[in-house]
């Protein structure tokens, strides 16, 4: 009886429960994430010093942008309110478009929020543009005695000495903060395993798809990382964060595309309960004519 | 404005393609089929030329050639030419003999390449294997009993008693050296195999939201940009 059911239905009902979120433009307050609250507790501890600046690897393309985006977009715009200079760069190269964008269309939005302020490349932020050679890149980094021999230039061109917000970097104690969003697999090892260094280890915050969220977990247990961005759940509930210390702060999608989420899963449950109470009843009713 | 034509044609052209990949969803097609080949040949390609842009000419081919160096209006240079740039040609030579894996004769030069990679990747991942594994073998010491001042955490307690459980059977499970014809061994490694499928179901779960998440990307896509670069369109046309 349950097999009867066409897969297409159930597609369309998925759809539906998706889209209609979307274009009633309702969204629902997000459930407080642990992890994320951490995440958000270790960018708000920052202090801006001199010489100190922090590192966001953005290792996604368009391939998983639906969750890592979000995250990106809220934890750069807080390093932007805590004006805390920061540095985007990637080991993965369908990223290249997004180390430009995520930046600037958070400056943008902070500059409608706040009419009198600038916020500015190479005074809050640099690109560094994208590294091939997975962890020979990163391993490289805590060795290094000079941040901006190191890297020399940003990927405009420009030379990293002439830019404010990188040009007093020096070693990895000058790094404040580690933040990186990906889905791929063994892109996140890269950064548990190279950047550190004997005496130090910066803050490390992940943003992980919702597929690695069991496997990030060990590494939040074991104190690996210090935050964790769960999927588009956990970027909804930063933006929550940001928007109760902010309220001035204009509504972004990430809380709508969470309640989206929600009432697809609502589905889903729905559908598993409905397949399996008729498929009982079905097996039930041929035992019962077998007997 | 011609950006903006720029602009709404990528656009249009982005949400005809998430149409015609979703199109497999009623069945196989060849609309579907022409547009996995189109994303197949651009993943290659942006690769490729993403490589080239970014770093191989700006990083390598630019200053080995000197060709960063910029020259001002009153004929001064922005810097010297570095004789040691011609060391990068080093690795670039021994990195091109990978090609000769394609010659019958001399395929052990590509051996070497090979040999070398295999070397450097697996002492870096000897390194790497303990940077990752050590502090977590630390983490599952914990304590049975936690106390939050003088009070028993029960919470953290139960937790960490459960963690430490599901790692020693789940771990038992594992151990195929010495069987015990003990039962109740054996019910610790049955105990193991359920609370890995508890996890495998947790990952199941996830690999679903994982999957919305990127479906409810797409319809806010087609919703929001896609259905705005069409009404644009057809005001044009009108």
């Amino acid at each position: 009886m349950s097999g009867a059911i066409d897969r297409r239905i159930i597609f369309l009902l998925v759809l539906l429960a998706l889209s209609t979120p979307l274009i009633m433009k309702y969204s629902i307050k997000p459930a407080r994430m642990a992890s994320a609250d951490k995440f958000y507790a270790v960018i708000d501890k920052l202090q801006p010093r001199k010489g100190g600046v922090a590192f966001v690897a953005l290792d996604f393309g368009p391939n998983t942008k639906a969750e890592n985006l979000y995250q990106a977009q809220v934890t750069i715009e807080h390093l932007m309110r805590k004006r805390v200079p920061f540095a985007v760069f990637s080991l993965y190269v369908l990223a290249e478009p997004f180390l430009v964008s995520v930046p600037q269309e958070a400056a943008n939005r902070l500059m409608a929020e706040f009419p009198g302020e600038r916020w500015e490349y190479g005074k809050d932020w640099v690109n560094l543009g994208y590294f091939p050679g997975g962890f020979l890149t990163v391993q490289a980094i805590p060795k290094t005695n000079n941040l901006v021999e190191h890297f020399k230039k940003d990927a405009r061109g420009n030379n990293l000495k002439d830019l404010p917000a990188f040009a007093d970097a020096r070693t990895l104690k000058d790094i404040l903060f580690l933040g990186e969003f990906t889905g791929l697999t063994g892109m996140f090892d890269n950064y548990v395993q190279f950047f550190t260094s004997a005496d130090y280890k910066p803050p490390f915050g992940h943003g992980c798809t919702s597929i690695t969220i069991p496997e990030a977990y060990i590494y939040m247990d074991s104190g690996q990382l210090d935050g964790l961005l769960e999927g588009i759940a956990g970027a909804a509930w930063y933006s929550e964060r940001l928007t109760q210390a902010f309220p001035a702060r204009a509504k972004d999608s990430a809380e709508m595309v969470n309640t989206g989420l929600g009432v697809a899963h609502l589905v889903i449950i729905f559908l598993v309960v409905i397949g399996n109470v008729l498929a009982f009843r079905s097996g039930r009713s041929q035992a019962g004519s077998r007997a | 404005m011609m950006v903006e034509r720029m602009e709404m044609l990528i656009t249009l052209l982005g949400g005809i393609s998430t149409l015609a990949v979703f199109s497999f969803l009623i069945k196989e097609n060849a609309f579907y089929r022409l547009f996995e080949h189109i994303f197949i040949g651009i993943s290659a390609g942006i690769g490729l030329v993403v490589s080239i842009k970014s770093f191989i000419w700006p990083k390598l081919f630019a200053p080995l050639l000197g060709l960063d160096i910029v020259t001002y209006p009153d004929g001064t240079f922005s810097k010297s030419y570095e004789p040691a740039t011609l060391l990068y040609l080093i690795p670039m030579l021994f990195g091109t003999l990978f090609y000769f894996i394609y010659s019958k004769r001399h395929s052990w030069l590509a051996k070497l390449v090979i040999g070398f990679a295999l070397g450097a990747s697996g002492g870096a991942a000897f390194k790497g294997f303990f940077n990752e594994m050590m502090p977590q073998l630390f983490g599952t010491f914990k304590p049975l009993l936690v106390f939050s001042g003088h009070q028993i955490d029960w919470f953290e307690s139960f937790s960490n008693c459960v963690f430490i459980f599901t790692l020693l059977s789940v771990m038992y499970y594992f151990f195929f050296s010495i069987r015990s014809e003990s039962r109740t061994l054996g019910r610790v490694g049955v105990a193991g195999r359920w609370l890995m499928m508890v996890s495998f179901g947790a990952f199941f779960g996830s690999t679903i939201m994982a999957r919305m998440a990127l479906l409810v990307e797409r319809l806010q896509f087609l919703l929001d940009d896609w259905s705005a670069a069409v009404a644009a369109l057809f005001r044009i046309w009108l």
